[in-house]
């Protein structure tokens, strides 16, 4: 059996799937598994390289997908039904706003297992803000707040490697998981309520686009870091402010504390899931969809999802680690209205397309050549293809 | 020392098979990492333009991964002088000990072309804070091994183009083919769709003709990355400048802005044939968003005259067979097609043991109105007749021009008493019709028509039989009176009613 994982920035996921494979294959010494990290960019083009040309490009049994592949790999008819070969899935066990956007059209099928998900949020260090900011929870609820903190933060003597932000999990360049969580914050979206029309270049989402390429323009953070290059992601100790989705190591030790993400004043915001699936193609779907509900055990999904800091999907052990955590409270308020991306056959291209806008931005801010008018073109253009893709699919 | 160092690093590069770019890139790592007990090694390729360092494959802890980082070095750093220089340069940061190893290969134009693509970029191998530096000595060693290694780069980039190359000399020999033999398949389009998916795999092929007649850019059909045609005969284009973008393309006049912003991934192919525009084939890998690969657009390109070839020959085709199937004036099927629909329809009723009706229609006095008005008012009642027929069939009904102004109409499926239904709405329907005549008295002409059926399997269970029966009931009208309408039953009824009233009277 072959596994596809999807890369991360943090190589304990890897570390943390290659270990969960040693478990599964000491409880099934009969089962062999193989498995490799893609990049999405690179399990994109495989998907699509095996609907172009199946026997030159076989798809492995077992896929981890973004939640919101699903609707289009299964429109297109890439996975497998796993309603009725997964407990945890006939039983919905997973919490409803993960339920929701699972299958958009349809109750009684699932082309996807909910695994695991991250909450973007705000980590600060209140030494750093000492004289910048006197009530955090207050100041930094909203993003004017939290930008004004920016600004006033000053590094302290004998830090040359001080940065105001960090943002651990970016590529370089400005991406759509960058901005997402702040266009969400702005009440925007890349689609109208009824999927019938692209909005990227309505005020919410290109406001909230702004805003996070304002940082980029103003230097708060450094796109494609030569910094980062050399000595990789800043320790936490070098930092003001963090954005991640993911609790960070050692987050105690360094003395960070945590915060929902700036501009939502009542809590929730974007999450972003990861879902397992079955290749409709796979030779062996009994052991392929075995393996998933083995790693959907309360047990083995708990332990995969902790070593990366994230939560397990399923619903008994997210509600325990929920309770368990140090920041109990804040992540309560996280998960108090969470949304998930829309699960649309056209949302994946649309946040393509979203993204070549965002490289070509980036691009022109690091060249010192960015213009406001430069975003509303891109977008204008960006939401021109999305368009014509609705009209089409 | 030098040549056991080359006995342990040298013999392992060289020997593999890769199957692809990047299954090469993680064997070399890989290897790397363990010959060297690296705790990570990294492989970015580098872009002149942008001066970017762009992460595709990193191999750290005993997990080789892909990952997407753009990042650029930094200035006089020791990964900026190797790529100045392409030559090795180590550093030592708090970050830990990091040796980095250039390499710039040229490789030929896959699309065909005579330029060389460079790929320029380097290996980073990187050992934590707390394990030995890489000495100069080591240092040497390592980029050696790595630079063996690369060698082979070539064969990796060999095994794609071959697969490439393969599927290109399979796409030109069999497409030929598909494009040669649409003319004589009955779905040609549907052929010529499915043979661009099965060679190309675009996300979707589109095929719209040009209907002169209207000025429109009419919808063919479409066909999905599955291979899933349908039909797209709902979009109709006015062909007119500004009217829509693929009017444009297909009059010349689209914006080069717009074409391109699509290049990568839409091709629109006008299809021409003697210079003269026919439809347009639209190609797009827009759901995926992947680049359309210069030779598959080149090879497509190749293909364009051919394909404008067979879509003009399948029409032209088509053409041919209506004149030779339909007659033109009344633009009712001819007896010749009549005769194989005939055929079908009659097993189908036998094996399914459903009704068929058959309804011979004849114009009354249709000499007569020749005679006296001319053949181009005949003409005129044969054309009108046709009309109406036509407009009040069901899709699974037949007619055909028998000969003369005599018409059969095949209705499947359907009983004695539902063929007469519909023989009277057409009797009436014709009897309403005024063909102007402007050089008679009266200045217009008014026509009926005299109709017997038959149907099966209470009339007769043969082919010859139902239409012996059928003629025999509108023989009975004709004698009758004529404008009338008579079911073979009820004829066979009067017939023998009248026999044995003869009897009788006889007796």
């Amino acid at each position: 059996m072959i596994i596809w994982l999807l890369s991360d920035y943090d190589h304990r996921k890897h570390l943390a799937f290659k270990s969960l494979l040693a478990r599964f294959s000491a409880a099934y010494p009969d089962t062999h598994i193989e498995f490799s990290v893609k990049s999405r960019h690179s399990l994109w083009e495989s998907l699509f390289a095996h609907l172009r040309d199946p026997k030159r490009n076989p798809l492995a049994d077992v896929m981890e997908i973004p939640q919101n592949w699903t609707e289009l790999f299964s429109k297109l008819g890439m996975l497998s039904d796993l309603s009725s070969s997964l407990e945890a899935l006939s039983q919905r066990r997973y919490p409803d706003f993960i339920l929701k956007e699972l299958c958009r059209h349809e109750d009684s099928r699932a082309y996807s297992a909910p695994w695991w998900l991250e909450a973007p949020a705000l980590f600060y260090r209140p030494q750093a803000l000492k004289d910048a900011v006197e009530d955090p929870d207050k100041e930094l609820a909203s993003w004017e707040g939290f930008r004004a903190a920016l600004d006033r933060v000053r590094a302290p003597a004998r830090r040359g490697n001080f940065r105001e932000l960090s943002v651990p999990g970016s590529s370089g360049s400005v991406s759509v998981a960058d901005v997402l969580p702040r266009v969400w914050g702005r009440r925007g979206g890349l689609f109208s309520d009824d999927f019938n029309r692209a909005t990227f270049s309505r005020e919410e989402t290109a406001g909230g686009i702004e805003d996070w390429l304002e940082l980029a323009v103003s230097g708060k953070i450094e796109l494609f870091s030569a910094d980062r290059f050399e000595n990789g992601p800043r320790p936490a100790e070098d930092c003001a402010f963090i954005i991640s989705s993911r609790k960070i190591q050692g987050a105690g030790r360094s003395g960070l504390k945590m915060l929902p993400y700036p501009g939502y004043p009542s809590g929730g915001g974007l999450m972003l899931v990861y879902n397992l699936a079955v290749s409709a193609s796979t030779v062996d779907h009994g052991a392929a969809a075995a393996f998933v509900a083995w790693a959907m055990e309360p047990r083995n999904a708990s332990a995969f999802a902790e070593s990366f800091g994230v939560f397990p999907c399923l619903k008994s052990v997210f509600e325990e680690r929920l309770r368990d955590e140090k920041e109990t409270v804040v992540y309560r308020r996280l998960f108090s209205a969470p949304e998930l991306k829309p699960n649309i056959m056209v949302y994946p291209t649309a946040e393509l397309l979203l993204e070549r806008a965002l490289w070509n931005l980036s691009l022109k801010i690091a060249r010192r050549d960015y213009e406001r008018e430069d975003l509303t073109r891109e977008l204008i253009m960006a939401q021109g293809e999305a368009d014509y893709l609705l009209s089409l699919y | 020392m030098k040549k056991s160092a080359k006995n342990l690093y040298g013999a392992a590069p060289g020997q593999a098979f890769y199957e692809g770019r990047d299954a090469f890139m993680k064997a070399a790592l890989e290897a790397v990492s363990e010959q060297f007990a690296l705790d990570g090694a990294s492989f970015y390729e580098y872009e002149e333009k942008t001066g970017l360092l762009r992460l595709s494959q990193r191999h750290a802890y005993g997990v080789s991964f892909e990952h997407e980082e753009n990042l650029r070095p930094l200035p006089g750093s020791a990964a900026a002088r190797a790529i100045e220089t392409l030559a090795a340069a180590s550093a030592k940061t708090p970050g830990g000990s990091f040796l980095y190893s250039p390499f710039r290969f040229d490789y030929c134009d896959p699309s065909g072309g005579h330029s060389v693509i460079p790929c320029f970029g380097l290996v980073r191998m990187e050992r934590s804070p707390r394990k030995r530096r890489f000495s100069a000595a080591e240092s040497a060693r390592a980029d050696a091994y790595l630079r063996s290694y690369l060698r082979d780069y070539y064969k990796a980039e060999f095994f794609s183009l071959h697969r490439k190359y393969d599927k290109n000399v399979t796409a030109i020999t069999e497409l030929t083919e598909v494009f040669a033999t649409a003319l004589r398949v009955r779905e040609s389009f549907r052929h010529i769709l499915s043979g661009i998916q099965t060679y190309f795999g675009f996300d979707r092929v589109r095929l719209y003709l040009i209907d002169e007649k209207n000025r429109k850019l009419k919808g063919e059909l479409s066909a999905d990355i599955r291979g899933q045609i349908k039909s797209i005969a709902y979009e109709e284009i006015p062909l007119e400048a500004g009217a829509h973008r693929f009017a444009d393309i297909v009059l010349g006049r689209s914006s080069g802005a717009f074409m391109e912003r699509y290049k990568d991934c839409v091709l629109y192919m006008p299809l021409a044939v003697q210079g003269v525009t026919i439809g347009l084939l639209i190609v797009d890998n827009l759901l995926s968003q992947q680049r359309i690969e210069p030779e598959e657009l080149a090879m497509l390109k190749s293909f364009g005259g051919q394909i404008a070839l067979a879509v003009d020959n399948s029409r032209l085709f088509d053409k041919v067979e209506e004149l030779s199937l339909y007659d033109e004036l009344t633009k009712l099927p001819m007896r010749r097609y009549f005769n194989q629909r005939f055929q079908e329809e009659f097993y189908r009723a036998e094996r399914f043991k459903q009704p068929l009706a058959v309804v011979w229609a004849d114009i009354d006095y249709f000499k007569e109105v020749n005679d006296t008005y001319g053949h181009q008012i005949g003409d005129k009642v044969l054309k009108e007749a046709g009309r109406v027929i036509l407009s009040n069939l069901r899709k699974i009904d037949f007619p055909c021009r028998y000969g003369g102004d005599e018409i059969v109409i095949l209705l499947p499926q359907a009983t004695g008493m539902e063929a007469q239904r519909l023989s009277q709405r057409l009797s009436q329907e014709l009897a309403e019709l005024r063909i102007p005549v402007p050089f008679s008295k009266t200045k217009e002409l008014r026509f009926t028509m005299s109709i017997g059926v038959s149907t099966f399997p209470q009339d007769a269970s043969t082919m010859e039989g139902l239409l012996e029966k059928a003629d025999d009931a509108l023989y009975w009208v004709k004698s009758h009176g004529r404008g009338k309408i008579a079911l073979y039953s009820d004829v066979a009824e009067e017939k023998k009613k009248a026999a044995e009233a003869a009897e009788t009277k006889k007796t």
